[in-house]
């Protein structure tokens, strides 16, 4: 077999055995890896709760990962999250996952909990489940630096060991595996780390075909200015989005309560680079490398993290975001949930935190004391508890990334279509929306928008499961990144096949999430989008949405997926006919 | 979505490249629609019900250069593979159904190879491309393929002169007919563009129509830009050049800002030229004669094999600079701006021509017919020394 490993590492921390095991090869051509091979792995627990100790958090690599396939050094992450209820995944970069693979596994699933803290230590042969207690309570970076001889590193900060909803699981190297509250998982089960080393080649079928696929891969990378451009992601990171969000009168503000703040362009892309003086880094092996540090070497924001910490609270201090980015990196938390769920906060409470407060509330939020205790559990129940269920902009409990929906309606659709909720990377219409790619869209009109959606929706669960960067597909299609699976696999794969393996896994997970009572009434937008127009400016405006038009286009979605008008399955054995 | 397929329709007759009633599209939301000639539309439907895709466009291309081009490939052979930048980069391949492999239902066997590629050459039917998620994309692969076939078309007769019944004729009654006379009368533009914001914008969206109506592209592609102070203003990445309204970029020269991510991919090679050559403006198009005339080599032996990145060398034709390299962040960005300055006007390998005014568009758009209609005419005059008895050849 070429690509896949064919083992899964099975790991019981209740009683610490560690097996492993053969996934049948059927699985893996059907579901590739990454996240499809995870959500398929969760089919016999996906009704559990997600702290349950006998839910599997499993890490799965995709038969790309060990070759040199421009940004697949990438692992998903999938369990069902805390925080929204739903099945979840995060796709995570970096040289764990190439270890992984090294180490001769497909995937590992960790279920079970362990009575003390543990690590879990992993190479070509063993796996030992090893006491961790001295590490307990320790941030990242000393957690990290005093497993990291033995291999890669990925661990979870105090606030997974606290069960803050939005804890994430961080990467030795930075990179994170940041939303919907995986790192509490993590804690839950008594697990502060994972360490990874192995030596083992990713073997390819056919290299020729293999160089000439990744040759046309690198080429639409030159080709497409958000990528190597140099105004693009290559250059600035994406921080290079700020000025241009703030250009569209959609950049987040105060809550959502506006989408321009005016004082953005402290914390743009070319700001950043003056200020912080931001190298270029990023995940292992990619060509891309669209991660900056600062000249201390310290990660940079994203976009996502400096408009929330930024204009959603109505901040411009750089150096304050920048801490507040580095501190949630430390104690283990998402930024978008965190920033979003102060932001609620701030406003319900009538004034937004100014950066001092913010990191003494992001410290109470990892130790879950003080205010913490209740902004641990994000945005939806903290708004819930204050009495203003309204001011949580979140969809299905996860809080909402920095585009205003308002600003693009295919991302008002995506946003509610999504199955691990408030999520822009599953159909990325800001591709098309914003960006102008593959073709631009025009992004004040649902017209077509059910079909875009359906159909980048399967080819994102597509780029998930061999493990791919989004942001490859600002330049490449599936044409490409089929004749790379197709070279290192030996097993024919193009765009339709692969779209084909998206929508299976795509609809698994729907299937999962309505088995859990998901259903139309949690596809909703908070309520301010459709009575609260943005900041209009330089001749756009940005009325509310039209709710008639966003349902029209809602029930076409659950039409063309081959939904009842409620968002349901009419078959309920809808899975025993899938591989 | 039936407004688009209009409009798309409407394009494929402006730029001739559809054969008139021989035109089809298919487009599905929760439900699929085909409109236009009656078994083209069934066949358009027919397969884009067995995708995932958005739209799908049928239609007999106005020249038959994509079916002599299947006919004149040897048998097994299921695919062409055009040199020129865009299909390397954007198409790969085109593969093709000969006639015989259609059967009384071709649409399952079309969807088949439309599930990998872009478009398709299905012979005697025409040029079927699928558009992923706009009735746009469609109508985009369409034009690239007939784009692509007619310059290896060219390219192939010249090398290897006719070798089919009744091409001799087809070709002439493309001289004669299709081709129609090439040059910039009847065109207005500001002699002395200004710096004035609106004015710039203007006559960028006018040249952009000009250039498309005269058929200096393939689709719509090509970019445009003016330099003003301390900005460049730049047609965007996939920009329809005929409709740039709202579709300009204002890029700082000093590259404080990053609105411009949107602008065209080849910004840095237009704000090199910018500063290596002092020009106001530049044009860039993909007429098809300089594309085809920009590949032909006379070097024997030579050891280079990828030529449109790596020759190093600045070849000539008819007196303008013709250079390798890639799109984007790729080598054209390099190679371009040293050579333009003289003659005003450079060819890249393969890809299209870029040329410059000193003070407004007329001189760029003057200098872009120029380059085409020499290529042009130097391509017939080396098609009919080709065509000549030997004893007739200098
Ligand atoms: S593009 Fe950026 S996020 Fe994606 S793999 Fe490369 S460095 Fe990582």
């Amino acid at each position: 077999m070429h690509g896949w490993t064919g083992k899964i590492l099975h790991v019981n921390l209740t009683d610490g055995s560690c097996r492993r095991e053969e996934i049948p090869t059927e699985l893996l051509h059907a579901y590739l890896g990454g996240r499809g091979l995870g959500v398929r792995l969760m089919r016999d627990f996906f009704r559990l709760d997600p702290f349950d100790p006998e839910i599997p958090l499993i890490f799965a690599v995709g038969p790309l990962c060990g070759t040199t396939s421009p940004t697949s050094a990438r692992l998903a992450c999938v369990t069902r999250s805390p925080l929204t209820g739903t099945i979840y995944d995060c796709s995570a970069g970096g040289r764990f996952a190439w270890r992984i693979k090294a180490a001769g596994l497909d995937a590992i699933s960790i279920t079970g909990k362990s009575a003390q803290p543990v690590f879990l230590a992993i190479d070509d042969t063993r796996a030992e489940i090893l006491p961790a207690g001295a590490l307990w309570g320790k941030g990242i970076k000393e957690t990290v630096a005093s497993l990291k001889e033995r291999g890669s590193v990925t661990a979870i900060g105090p606030a997974g060991e606290n069960g803050v909803l939005f804890a994430n699981i961080m990467m030795g190297e930075g990179n994170s595996i940041g939303r919907g509250g995986l790192g509490a998982v993590m804690g839950a089960k008594g697990l502060k780390a994972i360490t990874v080393q192995g030596s083992g080649v990713t073997g390819v079928a056919d290299r020729e075909r293999f160089d000439a696929a990744r040759a046309d891969v690198m080429r639409l990378f030159r080709a497409s200015p958000v990528i190597f451009g140099e105004l693009g992601i290559a250059e600035y990171g994406t921080p290079a989005l700020v000025d241009l969000m703030a250009q569209r009168r959609m950049a987040p503000t105060e809550n959502f309560r506006s989408t321009f703040f005016a004082e953005s362009g402290n914390y743009s892309g070319p700001s950043i680079r003056r200020e912080c003086g931001a190298r270029k880094e990023g995940c292992y092996g990619c060509p891309i490398q669209c991660k900056k540090s600062s000249d201390k070497g310290e990660p940079l924001p994203e976009y996502e993290t400096v408009n929330h910490f930024g204009a959603l609270n109505g901040n411009s201090d750089l150096h304050a975001i920048v801490r507040a980015n580095t501190l949630c990196n430390e104690l283990g938390m998402d930024t978008i949930s965190a920033a979003a769920t102060l932001s609620a906060f701030g406003e319900a409470r009538g004034r937004f935190p100014d950066p001092a407060e913010v990191a003494s509330l992001l410290w109470e939020i990892a130790s879950r004391r003080g205010e913490g205790e209740l902004l641990a559990l994000g945005s939806r129940r903290v708004a819930q508890e204050l009495g203003k269920p309204e001011l949580s902009m979140s969809v299905k409990s996860l809080e909402l990334p920095a585009y205003d929906p308002r600003g693009a309606y295919g991302m008002a659709l995506a946003y509610v279509t999504s199955n691990r909720g408030g999520c822009h990377l599953r159909a990325y219409p800001i591709s098309h929306e914003i960006l102008r790619k593959p073709v631009p869209t025009d992004r004040f009109s649902f017209s077509g928008k059910a079909r875009i959606i359906k159909i980048a929706e399967d080819v994102n669960a597509a780029v998930d499961s061999l493990v791919a960067c989004k942001f490859a597909f600002f330049g490449a299609t599936l044409e490409e990144y089929g004749e790379l699976l197709s070279a290192v696999t030996g097993v024919e794969y193009g765009p339709e096949s692969l779209k084909a393996i998206g929508e299976r896994i795509y609809l698994t997970e729907r299937f999962y999430n309505c088995e859990n009572g998901f259903d139309r009434a949690d596809d909703a937008l908070p309520e301010r989008f459709f009575s609260e127009a943005g900041s209009a400016g330089e001749g756009i405006d940005v009325p509310p949405l039209d709710r008639v038009r966003f349902e029209e286009e809602l029930q076409k979605y659950y039409r063309i997926r081959g939904l009842t008008t409620d968002g349901t399955f009419t078959d309920p054995s809808f899975l025993e006919v899938l591989p | 979505m039936r407004d688009q397929i209009e409009k798309y329709s409407g394009k494929l007759l402006a730029d001739r490249s559809a054969l008139p009633g021989r035109i089809a599209f298919a487009a599905q939301d929760d439900v699929l629609i085909s409109d236009g000639a009656p078994d083209l539309a069934e066949l358009a439907g027919a397969t884009l019900s067995r995708l995932n895709a958005l739209a799908l466009v049928a239609a007999r291309p106005s020249l038959p250069f994509a079916d002599f081009l299947i006919a004149r490939s040897p048998k097994g052979e299921n695919c062409i593979l055009p040199q020129d930048t865009e299909t390397r980069t954007f198409l790969h391949d085109i593969p093709f159904l000969r006639k015989g492999e259609l059967g009384d239902d071709p649409a399952p066997k079309i969807a088949v190879l439309l599930g990998n590629r872009k478009g398709v050459i299905v012979e005697g039917v025409g040029i079927v491309t699928l558009g992923a998620i706009t009735v746009e994309q469609a109508f985009i692969n369409y034009s690239s393929v007939f784009h692509s076939t007619f310059v290896k078309y060219l390219q192939d007769v010249l090398a290897e002169g006719f070798l089919l019944p009744g091409e001799r004729e087809a070709f002439q009654a493309f001289r004669d007919q299709w081709l129609r006379p090439l040059s910039a009368s009847g065109l207005v533009f500001r002699d002395k563009l200004s710096q004035e914001k609106d004015e710039i914008l203007s006559e960028i969206e006018a040249v952009g129509r000009y250039t498309v109506e005269r058929g200096l592209v393939d689709s719509f592609f090509g970019n445009i830009s003016a330099c003003a102070g301390d900005l460049i203003y730049i047609s965007q990445t996939a920009a329809s050049l005929d409709e740039l309204k709202g579709c300009i970029d204002p890029v700082p020269t000093d590259n404080s800002s990053t609105t411009g991510i949107t602008a065209s991919s080849e910004l840095l090679a237009h704000r090199k030229i910018f500063e290596q050559t002092g020009a106001r403006v530049i044009l860039h198009g993909h007429p098809k004669f300089s594309v085809v005339m920009s590949m032909l080599c006379e070097a024997r032996d030579c050891p280079i094999k990828d030529c449109w990145k790596d020759c190093p060398h600045v070849r000539e034709i008819g007196g303008t600079p013709v250079v390798a390299g890639e799109i984007g962040a790729g080598g054209l960005a390099k190679r371009v701006p040293p050579v333009i300055g003289a003659s005003g006007s450079a060819i890249v390998y393969g890809h299209g021509v870029f040329t410059l005014g000193r003070m407004g568009f007329g001189e760029a758009f003057a200098a872009l017919v120029e380059v085409e209609n020499f290529c042009r005419e130097e391509y017939f005059r080396r098609l009919e020394a080709c065509m000549l008895p030997d004893e007739h050849k200098a």
